[in-house]
C-alpha cells in the first residue's frame, strides 16, 4: 500500500524527469549510439553513411597515425597516471599535518579551475627557446636547452599535465582521507606504531575506496584530453605535429580540424568507439580490483 | 619517528616548491599583460615598470576579447542556468523513486560521465548541421546543456538524497501537491546544492574549448577560449603581440580566480565530495 507521499511523488516523477531525459537521449546518448554504427561506415559528415564494415577498425591498427596517438594516450593514462598518484598521495600525507594546508590546497587546485588553453600558453613561455627556463639558465651562464623537439615534445606535455593534474587529486585523496576519524591514529600510537605501521595499517587500508575513485576518474578524464595538446602545439592553423597526437586530437585531427580538413567521419568514430570500448574496460577492471569489504567507519 | 624526519622535511620542502610554481605562473601571465612584447621576451622574468592598460584595450577591442567576453558570459549564464533549472528537479524525482526504471535512469545519466566528448561530437556535427545550427551560439547553448545533464544530475540526486524525507511526509499530510513540495519546501533546503551545482556547471563551461572548436567558425561568435586559440594562431602572419594575448588570458582567468578566492572551498567541496561519494 503506497502512503500518500509516494503516490503524490509518483505522479511528479514523469513531468520532472521528462525534459532532461529528452534533451539528453537525443543529444548525448542518440549520438553515441550513433558513432558506433558510423564506425562500421564510410562517412564525410555530409553525404549519408555507406556501409563497410569492419574496415575503418582494420585500417585503424595499422594507421602510423593512430598509434602514435593510441601510444600517446596510454602514456598519458598510465606514466602521467602514476605520477600523478604518487606526487597527490605524497603531497596528501605530507599535508596532513602541515601548517598552512588550506592554503597549499587551495593554491595547487587553481590550474583546475582555469582554461587549459591558458596553462598551454604559459608552458610554451615556459619552454621556448627564448623563453622563462632558457632565460634563466643563461642568465647563470649556461647554453640555452631546446625543451620542445620532436623527441621531448610530448614528454614536456607529459609533465604539464601531472603539474595542472596533482592538485584535483591531492583534494580528493584529502576528503577522503580527512574522514577518517582521529582516535584511530590516537589507539594506534598509544599501541606504540611508527608512523610507518600507521600509514600501513591504518591510512593506507582506509583510503582505499577514495583513491578507487580516484582511478576510475582519471581514467576517465585522461582520454579526454585534448585542450592542453592542441593549443601547446597547433600553430598557424595546422594541427599540432604529429608526435603530439594523442586519440582525441586524432579524432579532431582526421575530421574538421587543421588548415585542409579530411573529413573522415567514420574513421574518426571508429577511433573513438574504440577508446569508449578502452575506457569501459578499464573501468570495468578498476571496480573489480578495487572491491573488497568496505570498512565501516 | 626519527628516520621519518628528513623525509618529511624533504617532502614539505618539494610541496612548497610546488605551490610557488603554480603561484609564479599566474602571477607571471597576470604581470605579463602590463608588459610590451619587446619586454616580455627580452627580460621574461622582470616586473612590469608601470601599471598600463593598453594591452588589455588592444585585447578587448581588436582582438575581439570584449565581444568573446560578452559571448561567454552570455552562453555559460544560460546554459548552467537551464541546466540547473531541468536537472533540479529531475534529481529530485529521481532521488526519491527507488523503483526499478527510477534507478534505471539515475544509472542512464551516470553513464554520460563515462562517454569521452570525442564519441558524440561527430555525430552532433552532423545533427546541428541539419538543423541549420553550425556556428551559432545557440547550437551551441544546446549542446552544452545536453553535456553537462549527467554530471549536475548525479551531483544534484546524491545531494537530495541526503535531505531528510520527514518534511515530505508532512507537507504530504497537511494536503500539499507534490509539485508544491518540490518548489516550496524542497528547494529552498536545496539551495546550497544547486548554487554548487551553478557554479561547478559556469566553470567548466567557462573553460570549455573541444565543442566551441567544432561547432564555431566566425569569430563574431568567438567564446574566450576560441579567442585565445585563434590570436594564437595569427599571430604567425601578423607579428607577436604578447601583452594582448597575456591581456587576453588575464580577460580569461581572472574572473575565475576571483570566484575561486570568494567561493574556493564551496567549489572544490563540490567537486571532491560529490564525486567521492
Amino acid at each position: 500500500m503506497a502512503t500518500p507521499l509516494e503516490t503524490r511523488q509518483r505522479r511528479i516523477f514523469g513531468l520532472f524527469v521528462a525534459l532532461p531525459l529528452l534533451v539528453y537521449l537525443a543529444l548525448f546518448i542518440g549520438p553515441t549510439v550513433y558513432s558506433i554504427y558510423a564506425g562500421f561506415t564510410n562517412w564525410d559528415g555530409i553525404d549519408p553513411p555507406r556501409w563497410r564494415g569492419t574496415r575503418n577498425y582494420t585500417r585503424l591498427v595499422s594507421d602510423p597515425q593512430f598509434i602514435t596517438s593510441f601510444g600517446n594516450t596510454l602514456l598519458i593514462l598510465f606514466g602521467v597516471g602514476v605520477a600523478v598518484f604518487v606526487l597527490s598521495f605524497s603531497f596528501m600525507l605530507i599535508l596532513r599535518d602541515m601548517r598552512g594546508k588550506g592554503f597549499v590546497r587551495g593554491v595547487i587546485f587553481m590550474p583546475h579551475i582555469v582554461s587549459p588553453i591558458v596553462l598551454a600558453i604559459f608552458w610554451g613561455f615556459l619552454l621556448r627557446h627564448d623563453g622563462l627556463l632558457n632565460a634563466a639558465i643563461v642568465k647563470m651562464g649556461g647554453q640555452p636547452v631546446a625543451w620542445i623537439g620532436p623527441k621531448s615534445a610530448f614528454l614536456m606535455i607529459m609533465v604539464a599535465l601531472v603539474w595542472t593534474s596533482t592538485g584535483f587529486y591531492v583534494a580528493i585523496l584529502m576528503a577522503g582521507v580527512d574522514r577518517i576519524p582521529k582516535y584511530f591514529y590516537e589507539d594506534a600510537e598509544l599501541a606504540g606504531a611508527s608512523a610507518w605501521q600507521r600509514l600501513r595499517h591504518v591510512t593506507l587500508p582506509l583510503s582505499w575506496d577514495v583513491v578507487g575513485v580516484a582511478a576510475v576518474l582519471w581514467t576517465i578524464s585522461s582520454i579526454k584530453i585534448f585542450e592542453f595538446i592542441y593549443a601547446f602545439g597547433a600553430a598557424g592553423g595546422y594541427m599540432p605535429p604529429d608526435y603530439e597526437w594523442n586519440t582525441a586530437v586524432f579524432v579532431y585531427g582526421v575530421t574538421v580540424g587543421g588548415a585542409n580538413p579530411l573529413n573522415r567521419f567514420g574513421y574518426a568514430s571508429a577511433s573513438a568507439v574504440l577508446m569508449l570500448f578502452l575506457v569501459t574496460a578499464l573501468v570495468a577492471l578498476l571496480r573489480r580490483a578495487m572491491r573488497r569489504e568496505a570498512v565501516q567507519f | 619517528m626519527t628516520q621519518i624526519r628528513p623525509i618529511r622535511a624533504g617532502g614539505t620542502a618539494a610541496v612548497w616548491l610546488f605551490v610557488g610554481f603554480c603561484l609564479f605562473a599566474f602571477a607571471f601571465m597576470i604581470l605579463s599583460s602590463f608588459k610590451d612584447s619587446t619586454q616580455i621576451l627580452n627580460s621574461p622574468w622582470s616586473l612590469p615598470s608601470t601599471l598600463d592598460f593598453a594591452n588589455w584595450a588592444r585585447a578587448w577591442d581588436s582582438a575581439g576579447f570584449g565581444t568573446a567576453a560578452i559571448n561567454t558570459v552570455v552562453l555559460v549564464v544560460s546554459a548552467s542556468v537551464v541546466v540547473v533549472g531541468i536537472s533540479a528537479p529531475a534529481a529530485y524525482a529521481l532521488s526519491r523513486r527507488r523503483t526499478r526504471v527510477a534507478n534505471g535512469l539515475t544509472m542512464l545519466f551516470v553513464l554520460g560521465l563515462g562517454i569521452p566528448l570525442q564519441v558524440i561530437v561527430l555525430p552532433l556535427y552532423q545533427v546541428l548541421a541539419e538543423i541549420g545550427l553550425i556556428d551559432s551560439l545557440f547550437g551551441l547553448f544546446l549542446v552544452y546543456v545536453a553535456t553537462q545533464l549527467p554530471f549536475t544530475v548525479f551531483l544534484l540526486t546524491g545531494f537530495f538524497r541526503s535531505l531528510p524525507s520527514e518534511l515530505e511526509e508532512a507537507a504530504a499530510l497537511d494536503g500539499l501537491t507534490a509539485g508544491g513540495t518540490f518548489f516550496r519546501i524542497m528547494l529552498p533546503l536545496a539551495k546550497g546544492g544547486l548554487v554548487t551545482a551553478l557554479l561547478l556547471t559556469a566553470i567548466s563551461l567557462w573553460n570549455e574549448t573541444l565543442l566551441g572548436l567544432m561547432f564555431i567558425q566566425d569569430t563574431e561568435k568567438y567564446t574566450l577560449s576560441l579567442a585565445l586559440i585563434g590570436f594564437i594562431q595569427q599571430q604567425q602572419y601578423n607579428g607577436a603581440d604578447y601583452g594582448a594575448l597575456f591581456a587576453g588570458v588575464s580577460i580569461t582567468i581572472l574572473p575565475m580566480l576571483v570566484l575561486y578566492a570568494w567561493l574556493g572551498r564551496r567549489i572544490t567541496e563540490g567537486l571532491t565530495e560529490g564525486v567521492g561519494k
